[in-house]
């Protein structure tokens, strides 16, 4: 009660850090939205600016004080993120490529934060994550084309799918530990492309071209509406289905991450035998990381059929892999945040060094490295764990309920 | 006097190297029970094997009089049997408040569970002082102390203590003793794996030694401090 109304008092006393917080946001999404929509180099000019910037600001430690900023206004800092993420797509209303680029920033988002169940949560490293994502697109693919069925059956049935996959593959696979464990992931993403580029029925080589999106009775999720006179690009409708998922996925995430399960992954992470000692059924946990992880993957390779309208071998393949990794590390590991910024950064990278051809990877490596330097654990690193903070709201509640009950009596 | 566990007839082997051979033991409620013998008898592989951490290849267990061997290691652990061991280590990025409350990791009522970290506050008074701080930053003492705690919050059955001295100074050996005499006031029932003899039969009322993986000698404090197992130092 007091620590609410000190709260209250607090952000009443302080609406310039309010205020402060807000500007963050905009500042940042303007930049997203700059570093969206501008032509190759002046995105790169102001990629270079904001990396100069970053070291300057880290040394100077105000990227700490911001950090510590936004964690005391969540609120505030929430909501204003949320209606900058609202008006992206309105501002990118007419750019085909860039709306595009946005909606594979969003889906590869979502296939982060599956791996960070497994990665960051769990500390096995899954090297897989482009076959997860595969298994999605191919089931969303087989079932829109080649069955011709409606494309939220193929949407559940990919969901279903990349679940069964993960409980198949996460089961004799779970037997291992560490490198092992990466190794047979490893193996089983080079499978997947090999298996895929010779199944007939799967189109081989060639993939599955047509791929339905979403549609709800006359409304479709990929199609060109012109609003109040303009006409939009086809990907809006899809980019706005894509946040909203990806929004849900974060608070699915987050809800793990605060709740006992999530407490007893972070557990299995650091000491499985204390973990195993204390009562934690740790091949449950586990499988479920796995799973979990999985339908992730699913989902985000669902909606990138839909928006692709392709699928082929060469989009799930090792390398499609490694820089979901990348993305996780970057962002920052066993943080839902952290990894859908890192996701966001790294696709928008990729896309505008895409024009330099060879070169772009040096301005990728350039920029990767940069980042770890000045944020070795990642933008925006793993908190201390805490004990599930769900349980401590009912800990505070009964406290208050005995509280009152003291009171009454 | 009701027994707390009863093992019949244990046979375990890591491969085809036999561990345990024909180990039948059993520890009454509220007795403190020591195990003694020299490094490599195989008094680990007995304390894993309670817990299920080792497949027994033969043999019986009853917890309380209820037969527990198609029990999983968590559900054992959930059923009343707590382990603190050097080789389970405490979670080191965590806070020290946090490591406490994984010990009652099955306590779903809130206010049970701050009853019960309010106990081990009285009863560990460093703990409190440490709360906030990473369990990796503590002494080695300290550490002891916050793993004893930690497998005593949830008030078990059966409380197995694995040489809960390993490594420790002399001072903070005694300290730990300390704890096990009051943890036996209190009625626990305790099994202690020590290789320490002379302190574990300070504490323990009853006790068996292992060599080689088998039970050469058992009996009360009394008989075991004069036996020629105890006394020779190379056992």
């Amino acid at each position: 009660m007091s620590g609410g109304a000190n709260k209250m008092a607090k952000e009443k006393k302080l609406p310039l850090e309010n205020l402060l917080v807000i500007a963050a946001n905009i500042i940042m999404f303007a930049i997203v939205y700059f570093m969206l929509s501008a032509s190759e180099m002046v995105s790169l000019i102001i990629i270079a600016a904001v990396i100069v910037g970053l070291l300057l600001a880290d040394k100077q430690g105000y990227i700490n004080w911001l950090f510590a900023l936004f964690i005391r206004h969540k609120k505030v800092a929430f909501i204003s993120a949320m209606l900058c993420i609202i008006a992206l797509p309105l501002l990118l209303a007419t750019e085909r490529y860039i709306a595009h680029i946005a909606c594979m920033a969003v889906i590869y988002a979502m296939v982060c934060l599956g791996l960070n169940f497994q990665m960051g949560s769990t500390d096995m490293v899954n090297f897989a994550p482009a076959a997860f994502m595969g298994i999605g697109a191919y089931t969303m693919a087989v079932f829109t084309v080649n069955m011709g069925v409606s494309p939220w059956l193929g949407f559940l049935s990919a969901i279903v799918f990349s679940c069964i996959a993960g409980i198949l593959i996460g089961l004799p696979t779970l037997r291992t530990k560490g490198y092992y464990l990466s190794l047979v992931t490893m193996a089983l993403q080079l499978a997947f492309t090999q298996l895929i580029k010779n199944i007939p029925y799967l189109g081989g080589p060639n993939g599955i071209s047509g791929v339905k999106s979403l549609n709800i009775g006359e409304f479709f999720f990929y199609k060109s509406y012109t609003v109040f006179g303009v006409k939009l690009a086809p990907q809006i409708p899809l980019l706005f289905l894509c946040l909203f998922i990806l929004v849900l996925m974060v608070y699915i995430a987050m809800r793990v991450y605060v709740s006992r399960w999530g407490l007893s992954l972070n557990n299995i992470a650091q000491d499985e035998v204390a973990a195993d000692c204390l009562g934690v059924n740790c091949n449950r946990q586990k499988l479920f990381a796995f799973v979990i992880g999985s339908i992730f993957c699913g989902i985000g390779g669902a909606l990138y059929g839909g928006l692709a309208s392709f699928v082929g071998p060469t989009d799930f393949t090792f390398a499609r892999s490694l820089i979901f990794i990348c993305m996780v590390i970057l962002g920052g590991m066993d943080n839902p945040i952290g990894t859908v910024v890192g996701a966001l950064l790294l696709t928008v990278i990729m896309e505008k060094v895409r024009s330099f051809a060879d070169y772009g990877q040096i301005i990728y490596a350039v920029i990767l490295v940069t980042v770890l330097i000045v944020r070795p654990a990642g933008l925006v690193p793993k908190r201390v764990r805490d004990y599930c903070s769900l349980f401590k709201g009912k800990l505070q509640r009964s406290g208050k309920k005995n509280e009152a009950a003291a009171k009454t009596e | 006097m009701t027994k707390m566990l009863e093992i019949n007839k244990l046979y375990t082997s890591y491969g085809r190297i036999p561990m345990l051979m024909d180990i039948s033991m059993d520890i009454d409620e509220g007795e403190v029970c020591c195990v003694l013998g020299a490094n490599g008898a195989g008094k680990t592989t007995l304390v894993k094997a309670i817990l299920n951490m080792v497949k027994a290849d033969s043999g019986g267990m009853k917890l309380a009089g209820e037969p527990i061997d198609d029990w999983p290691t968590h559900k054992r652990i959930e059923q009343g049997i707590s382990l603190s061991a050097a080789a389970v280590g405490t979670f080191q990025k965590m806070s020290v408040e946090t490591n406490l409350k994984m010990g009652a990791f099955f306590i779903d009522d809130a206010k049970l569970l701050s009853e019960r970290l309010e106990e081990i506050y009285r009863s560990f008074p460093v703990l409190r002082e440490r709360l906030q701080q990473k369990a990796g930053t503590l002494s080695g003492g300290e550490r002891t102390m916050l793993a004893i705690a930690r497998s005593v919050i949830n008030k078990p059955r059966l409380l197995i203590l694995d040489e809960p001295s390993l490594g420790l100074a002399p001072i903070m050996v005694e300290e730990v003793f300390e704890i096990i005499k009051r943890l036996r006031d209190e009625k626990m029932t305790i099994l202690l794996v020590e290789q320490n003899a002379a302190k574990a039969l300070n504490v323990a009322t009853r006790g068996y030694v292992i060599q080689k993986g088998a039970i050469v000698f058992s009996g009360d404090a009394e008989q075991l401090r004069g036996s020629e197992f105890v006394e020779n130092p190379v056992m």
